[in-house]
């Protein structure tokens, strides 16, 4: 790790001054990804705003038909959050199984979104939500945000403080873990929220979290696991790596969809 | 007791093991005995741990040397209890006079050794240290069986161990449970190269399994609970009668895995790694070879 300036905002106000003001810096949220990736010197930022005394960037609450999660809410107050298991209960099980118990305590929300991996589990459950992600200076739709593999609409000096999730019907999520890693290989996120179905996918696709379309129009004319039944993902697109071929990872797709809609609808 | 052993320990527990056993013959308390290994200052001599060797060759060596520690504590107490040393028994940690109430327990018998107050130079030299090597006249043949039991997702390629159920023999068995403790850490190796374990290189031979990130070492949940037993066929070429038993769970786990998956696939082409993907694309190959 080579040589950086700390600086502990106090506020959300405070973080964006010291975001513009201080040269090549980088917002420190849950430091899950940032803090491994400056160990191994692949980034090495001059400067460090950690988030993590910003107390209004925290907490859970239910707000009329939504779920609010502070920015800086960990992954293990999530799944352990009785808000949050009682209006989407599939959200606080994606939760507990994000990495291990360590980077449960430690990651955050707002991190993982912000992060964008391409393997990371939170962008699906945004993406089949239709969650809004809001930040100091806007309010974005789950569909404009994800830009592709660590890419979003985030511009430079903005800080996401929220993610507002719908309370969906029906939410669930299923994931195959990568062996190694047990990051997602495939993960998808099935929500019913009316009439409108969303299944969104991670870790499959060579551009990070999308929707897929086929799987949406099947489960819209009837919600269950044998409507998925003959509808095959594209193998096209998709990555192809030592753990899983393209083709793999596209029949994978299918499944966890399947098990996905099962676990949705499970009494 | 302190003994000086060649045989290095990195985890399979011989400072207990080879405790146990100078303790038992010699009637002390285990926490008297202090085992050292691997350190180059006081070990002059040690080829290191391989080949399931500490047991059947190294325990063998103390074997000896506890001969002739013995042997030399017998004149020891023979001459401080005034009596021929073919009169001395040892039995449970004493030197007694054979027909007679006089005896000396083993700690006794070794501050004398080192005193010399009860007899002169000229009669014994004093001091009790001995040392010993050992050559075996074969190799030990320890055999086994293992079975494992599979359960495989269908629809993904995951192949689940269900069940482990074990028999080894291992010839004479000092210290059961760091036994088992062996075959346990060897099925789970074995468990690894079968299922998860597997290096990579890309076409410029850049290595992709680099960290463990995309290296998969077996993890715990990625083994049962064992099920283990033992027979006990004492081996006859060492003097204790012990059978290698480290390798044993490392060599019968790939086949026992592979096997398993090949029976309930019906396909008999599988390699190593089973990963997912891999019993993914046998099953697929099999329903295709099923369907024609």
């Amino acid at each position: 790790m080579y040589e950086f300036s700390y600086h502990r905002a106090g506020s959300t106000r405070q973080a964006v001054s010291l975001l513009s003001k201080k040269e090549d810096a980088k917002l420190l949220a849950g430091g899950q990804t940032l803090l491994p990736t400056m160990k191994q010197r692949l980034a090495s930022p001059q400067n460090i705003i950690d988030l993590s005394k910003v107390p209004e960037l925290k907490g859970i609450e239910q707000k009329g038909r939504n779920i609010v999660i502070g920015a800086m809410t960990t992954h293990a107050e999530v799944a352990g959050s009785s808000v949050v298991q009682a209006a989407i209960p599939g959200l606080a099980a994606l939760a507990s199984h994000i990495g291990d118990p360590h980077v449960r305590h430690r990651g955050t929300i707002g991190g993982s979104v912000a992060n964008n991996d391409p393997s990371a589990d939170y962008p699906a459950a945004l993406m089949a939500m239709n969650a809004t992600i809001v930040t100091n200076r806007r309010k974005i739709a789950a569909d404009d945000y994800f830009q592709g593999m660590f890419s979003t609409a985030l511009d430079d000096g903005e800080i996401i403080t929220k993610v507002i999730f719908p309370i969906p019907g029906k939410f669930a999520y299923a994931k195959f873990p990568n062996p190694a890693s047990l990051y997602a290989m495939v993960g998808v996120a099935v929500s019913k929220k009316g009439a409108g179905v969303r299944v969104a996918v991670t870790g499959a696709g060579s551009n990070g979290v999308f929707r897929w379309a086929d799987a949406e129009k099947a489960l819209s004319s009837k919600f269950n696991a044998k409507a998925l039944d003959g509808i095959k993902a594209a193998a096209k697109g998709l990555n192809s790596d030592m753990h899983a071929s393209a083709d793999y990872r596209a029949h994978l797709i299918g499944v966890m969809a399947g098990r996905a809609v099962a676990k949705a609808t499970a009494k | 007791m302190e003994v000086l052993t060649g045989s290095h320990s990195h985890g399979q527990g011989h400072e207990t093991t080879f405790a146990q056993l100078v303790a038992g013959r010699l009637g002390i308390p285990i926490e008297n005995v202090a085992i050292v290994h691997g350190d180059t200052d006081k070990v002059q001599m040690g080829m290191g741990t391989y080949g399931s060797r500490s047991g059947a060759v190294g325990m063998s060596a103390i074997v000896k040397a506890l001969d002739k520690v013995e042997a030399k504590a017998k004149k020891v107490a023979a001459l401080c209890m005034e009596a021929a040393e073919a009169d001395i028994v040892f039995k449970d940690g004493k030197f007694s006079v054979r027909g007679t109430d006089k005896s000396m327990a083993f700690g006794e018998v070794a501050l004398q050794a080192y005193v010399a107050h009860k007899f002169t130079g000229e009669q014994l030299e004093p001091g009790l240290k001995e040392g010993a090597f050992y050559d075996p006249t074969n190799f030990t043949f320890p055999a086994g069986v293992h079975v494992c039991e599979v359960e495989i997702d269908q629809e993904t390629g995951v192949t689940r161990v269900d069940r482990w159920t074990a028999i080894d023999d291992f010839g004479t068995i000092i210290n059961p449970m760091i036994v088992e403790g062996q075959v346990h850490g060897g099925i789970a190796q074995g468990v690894g190269q079968a299922l998860l374990e597997g290096v990579t290189y890309d076409k410029n031979g850049q290595l992709l399994t680099a960290s463990f990130m995309d290296y998969t070492m077996p993890r715990a949940t990625d083994v049962p609970n064992y099920t283990l037993g033992f027979n006990t066929t004492p081996a006859p070429s060492n003097p204790l009668g012990i059978k290698g038993c480290g390798e044993a769970g490392a060599i019968a786990a790939p086949p026992a895995v592979i096997n398993a998956i090949t029976d309930a696939i019906g396909h008999e082409d599988i390699s190593m790694p089973a990963t997912p993907q891999t019993v993914w694309k046998a099953l697929q190959k099999a329903r295709k070879a099923a369907a024609e």
